[in-house]
């Protein structure tokens, strides 16, 4: 039963992450942009922000 | 170093996919990193301007390498060596094991704390973090042989290109090669000041004006963000003080994931994988780890007294950011995650289980922080400057010499043309082969942090003038002749007295006529300050020296 358990566990934890790594970074790369931490509009260029 | 070739490999692949657009034609401009075709060695490079050293040596690195190189391919070098040198170094650290050392790879390059330097712009933090590894391995070397490598002075140069990245630097020489003997801490400290000591100089020669102000410490202190609160942030390595860098998939559910597998592989690491690291190289590991914990948490946790120390220690400063020290607890971090996975991998009864493990180890980093590739989801895109620019670099040559100010008068911008406005500071101060005196004063959360630079505080002194006249000639009085005013949407820019020279698309290059002498550094400093840059090469000559004393054994034995 153990010899069974392995390779299906081993299978969805690998073939998992495999899948998830490619499609995590196709879809960060398709979606919407994000708004620019920097806006034209503002007069005084934040360097940042802590929230 | 047998076994460092598949690990190496992997480096590359992950930095290439990582940096993505960022290796395209044009300069990656994020933040504090702006890279210019030509940059100027000019005082402040060299640590006689009037401001504090903040980019002493790296700047006249750069200023020098890139009359060679070119400063597009000087910066696409500095982007991807040190990550493959981050990997690879982690891969040697951890000792055997083709799985141990594939995932100390990745981790090694693909963190939260490469993603937030990277998209701040820390560059010599990212070369000192690079170096860490090799500096590690170098200095264990050292102590176990008892003869100096040829490589540790040249590392210890390369990776002090900054003062924070100098202290991390040195932390971690001191962690591997100390040993008891006068001789070996005298030798130690020796190259630990001559690699530092351009920095170091003009930080002593600037001391009158090298506090900082307090209200910084409490803005600039490592934060957690997202779900995980600051300790737990840190033990995954990300934990910067600007929200705006920090990856969306840090801050929700991945980011805690991420933490609990790192966690977990660490666990399974010091139960049954810790014989495995090479003897030399544990107490080193554990000591760089300690310490860079311990002090981002200290600046976490007691902000005031930083703040305390930035505003009465002359130097102090350079504790605000403390997540920068979190380089030193990267090396620890990716050894115990590669010990780790070699555990449960070969803790699988069959071949099969244990690749399709071994391949989820190695992508993890990759899965759970998927934002960060291709160049961080395109905000470190590389873009090319403006025509304009270059004519104005070109228009500039031709006139009287004369100190620039650049108006607006802020430090920082987010022009248009960068990847849709990504804040960046005012490239033209680096792009112009003149002196360009630039804003100090920088604002977070839309409030104001005191500047350092003396003369920035001169020329916002005569820019709060009340006519155009007296602007003028309150600028002339601070050494500027020419003011560069840059149109901005909804941005005013007061008017100031003089002949229009030169009216680009968005520019518009303003002669103020003759000014006062441009403030020249005292004899004793650049006498000082030649001493200094004079140690920092004899330290590359005795790499040299020591280099070819090895030749000379290994060629007797």
């Amino acid at each position: 039963m153990g010899s069974i358990i392995a390779p299906i566990v081993s299978i969805l934890v690998g073939g998992g992450l495999a899948v998830a790594t490619l499609t995590g970074v196709v879809t960060s790369q398709t979606s919407a942009p994000e708004q620019s931490p920097g806006t034209i509009n503002t007069p005084e260029f934040n360097y940042g922000a802590t929230e | 170093m047998r076994g460092l070739l598949l690990p190496t490999v992997w480096a590359t692949v992950l930095a290439v996919l990582l940096l993505g657009g960022a290796l395209g034609p044009g300069y990656v401009l994020s933040y504090d990193m702006v890279w210019v075709p030509d940059l100027r060695l000019g005082a402040d490079a060299l640590g006689l301007g009037t401001a504090l050293p903040r980019a002493v040596p790296s700047d006249a690195v750069v200023a020098v390498l890139d009359e060679a190189l070119g400063g597009m391919l000087l910066q696409k070098l500095v982007l991807v060596v040190p990550l493959v040198a981050a990997g690879s170094g982690a891969a040697a650290l951890v000792g055997p094991g083709v799985v141990a050392r594939l995932v100390a790879t990745s981790v090694a390059v693909w963190n939260p704390f490469v993603v937030e330097r990277l998209a701040i712009g820390h560059w010599p933090v990212l070369v000192g973090y690079g170096v860490l590894p090799w500096v590690l391995l170098a200095g264990a070397e050292w102590r176990r042989s008892g003869v100096l490598p040829a490589r540790l002075p040249v590392l210890l140069i390369l990776g002090s290109l900054s003062a924070s990245t100098g202290i991390v630097t040195a932390i971690a020489a001191c962690a591997a090669a100390a040993q008891r003997g006068r001789r070996r801490w005298l030798a130690l400290a020796g190259m630990l000041v001559l690699a530092n000591l351009p920095w170091l100089a003009s930080g002593l020669l600037h001391a009158g004006s090298a506090t900082s102000s307090a209200d910084g410490a409490d803005v600039f202190a490592p934060s957690g963000g997202g779900l995980l609160p600051g300790p737990l942030a840190f033990l995954s390595l990300g934990g910067t003080w600007n929200a705006q860098v920090v990856l969306p998939s840090r801050s929700g559910a991945l980011g805690v994931v991420m933490t609990v597998v790192l966690a977990v592989l660490a666990v399974l690491a010091v139960r049954r994988g810790w014989s495995q690291v090479p003897a030399g190289l544990r107490r080193p590991l554990v000591a760089c780890w300690v310490v860079g914990l311990s002090l981002t948490v200290a600046t976490w946790a007691l902000p005031g007294v930083t703040g305390w120390l930035a505003s009465t220690v002359p130097g102090a400063g350079l504790l605000r950011d403390g997540s920068r020290m979190l380089a030193l607890a990267a090396p620890l971090t990716a050894v115990l995650a590669g010990r780790g996975a070699e555990v449960l991998v070969h803790a699988l009864p069959d071949a099969f289980s244990r690749a399709m493990i071994a391949m989820a180890c190695v992508l993890f980093p990759v899965a759970l922080l998927p934002d960060a590739a291709l160049g961080l989801s395109g905000r470190v895109a590389a873009v090319d400057y403006p025509e304009p620019y270059a004519d104005l670099a070109a228009e500039l040559r031709s006139l009287p010499q004369g100190d620039v100010v650049l108006l607006p008068f802020q430090s920082y911008r987010a022009p248009s043309w960068n990847n849709d406005g990504r804040p960046v500071l005012a490239p033209l101060g680096r792009y112009l082969s003149r002196r360009v005196v630039v804003e100090d004063r920088l604002v977070v959360d839309g409030r104001p942090l005191a500047g350092e630079d003396p003369r920035a505080a001169d020329v916002r002194r005569a820019l709060e003038a009340p006519d155009e006249r007296q602007r003028a000639a309150g600028l002339r009085d601070a050494g500027i002749r020419y003011v560069l005013a840059e149109q901005l949407p909804d941005v005013d820019v007061p008017d100031v007295e003089g002949d229009v020279v030169r009216q680009l698309a968005g520019l518009i290059l303003i002669d103020l006529g003759p000014a006062a002498p441009e403030p020249r550094a005292p004899a004793a400093w650049m006498a000082v300050m030649s001493l200094a840059w004079g140690g920092w090469i004899g330290l590359a000559v005795i790499a040299f020296v020591q280099w070819m004393r090895d030749r000379r054994r290994r060629a007797t034995r």
